[in-house]
């Protein structure tokens, strides 16, 4: 008799998956998004990334700490990060690069490595630095979307960090920033967002994955639910890279009293961390 | 009843304003259309000068007092010839990186000769309690070098120089642009500096009292094309607010409240109040107008880059071993 309940429960959630997964497909087809004024697909909203792409954009298994030495019997936290316990520790990711590794060249891969090794002196992200893109996409923190009729503008909660994105090609930027140059068009209902211009100190993870200043960033956002979007970036930097790359990930609309942003204003959060040494009287 | 007065008529002067043909143009649902970059860049300062009696100057005054500005800019590369010694002030900038506007504020074409339309006598009223303690922080914060949060948040990068995110957001030395960005339930005001970002919410519930973001929690609604915004909740670091262009102290506790009318294509008319009875004889009134600019704004990173705190603090901790 089990075997028999077990037999039916299989087919029956075979069946429900088959016809939810049908179900969405056709869904995603059907589905119309919400559109502004001007006839675009409205992405306006606060929106968030439900994954841990900020840790490590590759695919990595679950550790102690970010930042590891070797201990008597295998690997334990540096000493920094002991006293965080399971709060510091890292759980395992699958990852959003396509094709899974991002292609560096052979010295650029030396100098990722070097990088993660150094993640607490060397990740902007520890001393409040701007985020740059397409980091600041998926930060452990909520976006918002601003959308209407001549603006098209990114006030993203972690750093209190803003993307004003133009919506015609504006050239070469002036001067390369944290945050590079964007410029939106669209191809039918998706939008899509070309940044240069930025500079080459920004990281994509904590697991010092870089680029150049050289790097173009080109991200595609598509609706799929009122609920979802398709998030894609294609990193091209001829200097780090061996071809273009990809990552894709969805991103998720909060809702309800979610629905709003307090800024993550980090700067008077790492005083101690870069003033402290320099206090008249610097503590323990 | 002065302060009443004084309201009425920057109010009339708003409506006034709009009346001469201009028709307010309007976002997709409705709303007045404030979107766009604007400056508050003037050579008319916050407080009125001490040899200025009246808060209107007539065209001689007003392009003397333009003059000065000019003036005073160009003094700051007047450096004596050869070294400094050691120790000396070699001042903060060259004129090339200051931009602080070479009109004097206008206010429905009239020549303004302080901010503070009230008190008349264009000062910020401070009770007799309250003035000297007022010197007393200003003079600790601009000598104390013993830790960073003492410094002021200019340095720090914390917000921008002085007031110039506010509220009430003031004309500052540099940088005196800002964009409105709206939707439905909110006005989004970026300031250039530190890219500090003004959220106001429309219709909206306070924040928690534990919560005290930088620039307080503001919240608006419109009163016909108006926005009316009421701030309150700041941070408690944001107290004292000192720049070259102005010097404010407010409190934690301070309420602010700004009025924002689009009196034509190319200017918003900015009235502001401050109420906080700890501080002030009076709520005080200032009016300003945000004329708009060409854009765009590029990124104003300051912490990144903040070469200033820590080279102050070691500089402090190099004079005492000396």
């Amino acid at each position: 008799m089990p075997s028999q309940r077990l037999m039916a429960t299989t087919f029956i959630s075979l069946g429900l998956s088959f016809s939810l997964t049908l179900g969405s497909v056709a869904n995603a087809r059907a589905y119309e998004p919400p559109r502004t004024a001007d006839g675009k697909v409205d992405f306006s909203g606060v929106w968030q990334v439900l994954n841990t792409a900020n840790n490590n954009l590759e695919p990595q298994g679950g550790r102690a700490a970010q930042m590891m030495r070797e201990g008597p019997a295998g690997p334990v936290p540096v000493s920094e990060l002991v006293a965080l316990g399971a709060a510091g520790a890292v759980p395992a990711s699958l990852g959003v690069v396509e094709g899974g590794l991002i292609p560096y060249k052979d010295e650029a891969l030396a100098q990722r490595d070097e990088n993660a090794k150094n993640w607490i002196t060397q990740d902007p992200e520890v001393r409040c630095y701007l985020p740059g893109i397409p980091r600041a996409t998926y930060m452990p923190h909520p976006f918002q979307i601003i959308q209407n009729e001549g603006v098209l503008f990114f006030n993203y909660a972690y750093a209190g960090a803003v993307r004003n994105v133009a919506l015609s090609d504006p050239g070469p930027a002036p001067i390369d920033s944290w945050m590079g140059e964007s410029w939106a068009r669209w191809e039918d209902d998706t939008l899509i967002v070309t940044t240069t211009g930025q500079h080459d100190q920004s990281w994509f993870d904590r697991a010092g994955n870089y680029h150049s200043d050289m790097m173009t960033v080109v991200e595609r956002f598509t609706r799929t639910s009122d609920h979802t979007i398709d998030y894609m970036a294609t990193m091209t930097d001829e200097q780090v890279f061996t071809r273009p790359w990809t990552i894709r990930m969805p991103l998720y609309k909060r809702i309800g009293s979610d629905a709003q942003m307090l800024k993550f204003d980090c700067v008077e959060y790492v005083e101690e961390l870069i003033y402290g040494h320099l206090r008249k009287e610097p503590l323990d | 009843m002065k302060i009443r007065y004084a309201l009425l008529t920057c109010l009339c002067l708003a409506t006034s304003m709009q009346t001469s043909g201009f028709e307010t143009p309007r976002m997709a649902w409705g709303h007045p259309n404030l979107q766009g970059i604007w400056t508050n860049a003037t050579v008319t300062t916050l407080v009125r000068p001490e040899e200025v009696e009246q808060l209107v100057l007539n065209e001689a005054e007003a392009a003397a007092m333009e003059k000065g500005g000019a003036e005073a800019i160009a003094a700051i590369d007047d450096l004596p010839e050869g070294d400094l010694e050691a120790g000396e002030d070699v001042g903060g900038y060259n004129a090339f990186w200051v931009d602080p506007g070479t009109r004097v504020l206008r206010v429905n074409g009239e020549a303004r000769s302080s901010i503070i339309v009230d008190p008349e006598d264009g000062q910020i009223p401070y009770t007799l309690l309250t003035r000297p303690k007022y010197y007393w922080r200003a003079y600790n914060m601009l000598n104390t070098y013993d830790n960073p949060e003492e410094r002021p948040l200019g340095e720090r990068c914390t917000v921008g120089f002085g007031s110039t995110g506010g509220p009430p957001m003031l004309p500052v030395l540099y940088n005196n642009n800002y964009q409105f960005i709206q939707t439905p339930d909110q006005v989004l005001i970026l300031v250039e500096m530190n890219h500090s970002v003004r959220n106001i919410r429309l219709d909206a519930e306070p924040l928690p009292e534990v919560i005290r973001p930088w620039m307080g929690d503001s919240i608006g609604h419109w009163e016909g094309d108006t926005l009316v915004v009421r701030t309150t909740q700041f941070h408690p670091q944001q107290d004292l607010r000192l720049a070259i262009k102005h010097q404010v102290m407010m409190s934690k506790d301070s309420v602010v409240e700004e009025r924002f009318t689009r009196v034509s294509e190319s200017e918003i008319n900015y009235v502001f109040t401050i109420t906080d009875e700890n501080l002030y004889s009076q709520p005080w009134i200032g009016e300003q107008t945000l004329r708009s600019t060409q854009g765009p704004i590029y990124e104003y990173a300051c912490h990144e880059g903040n070469y200033a705190l820590p080279n102050i603090l070691s500089g402090a901790r190099q004079e005492e071993e000396s």
